[in-house]
């Protein structure tokens, strides 16, 4: 059996791992960051930055790769205070979209989240597993998304390629 | 395969969990109960036939130590038995 979907391996992003009570991280980052979601696996947009809440006291920051400098230089990773931690980890991760009438199908063949459109809503996103594999899953408009850590990438694309043929 | 209540994430696949060991008694002062108690805290976990209080981590999801009682005749998830501490 084939499926009607359609899978891209992302550019890399630029991604910052925060991690701490979100006071402590709006007092030194704030302005420099969309305002923090208030619900747990949700995500809030500005100027092309995602963060997103990924668990507790803990969010990631994603952006186009070409931010990536002026980020670190803005979030200072290297002098926060020790209460919070900033990392940049933007090399960690692969980014996987699948999209297409039958992505739903695919993913749920990948991944044991309920990925029904009244459970994970549009524009939540959550950590759990693509093929046994932890990864971070998205629902955005018309498909899913998906990352993976960079040295599963390849297999990733692998059992994906199996899964739909 | 269970579904597993995270508080930060909500119901999950206990394949996103990792089993964290039965939750044990409190750790006594050693210099206050006898060898034999102290050997039966080191030693002896729980294992009852019925409700047990276990440890799981969400360990492929948002990080979340939690506890849950499980029923070890049916494999449930159960609430707390009214006599449990």
């Amino acid at each position: 059996m084939s499926y009607n979907i359609h899978i891209q391996r992302q550019e890399i992003s630029a991604l910052f791992d925060l991690k701490g009570p979100s006071e402590a991280l709006q007092e030194w980052a704030g302005k420099h960051l969309p305002v923090f979601p208030s619900h747990p696996n949700s995500k809030t947009i500005k100027d092309e930055m995602e963060l997103s809440f990924i668990g507790r006291n803990h969010w990631i920051l994603r952006a186009p790769l070409s931010q990536e400098q002026s980020l670190a230089g803005r979030l200072m990773p290297e002098s926060c205070p020790s209460d919070i931690s900033i990392v940049r980890i933007s090399d960690t991760l692969t980014f996987f979209g699948i999209s297409g009438p039958d992505a739903p199908e695919v993913m749920a063949i990948a991944c044991p989240l309920d990925l029904h459109a009244s459970v994970f809503l549009e524009g939540m996103i959550t950590y759990s597993e693509v093929f046994g594999i932890k990864a971070l899953v998205s629902h955005y408009d018309g498909g899913f998304e998906f990352a993976v850590e960079q040295s599963f990438g390849d297999m990733i694309v692998d059992y994906l390629n199996r899964a739909i043929t | 395969m269970m579904l597993i209540h995270c508080p930060f994430c909500g119901k999950r696949s206990e394949s996103e969990f990792i089993y964290g060991g039965p939750v044990g008694a409190d750790r006594p002062n050693p210099d206050a109960v006898s060898d034999a108690q102290w050997v039966e805290y080191l030693t002896v976990t729980p294992n009852p036939l019925g409700p047990v209080q276990e440890k799981w981590w969400h360990a492929r999801g948002c990080g979340e130590w939690l506890t849950i009682w499980r029923d070890t005749r049916t494999h449930d998830i159960v609430e707390a038995p009214e006599n449990a501490q």
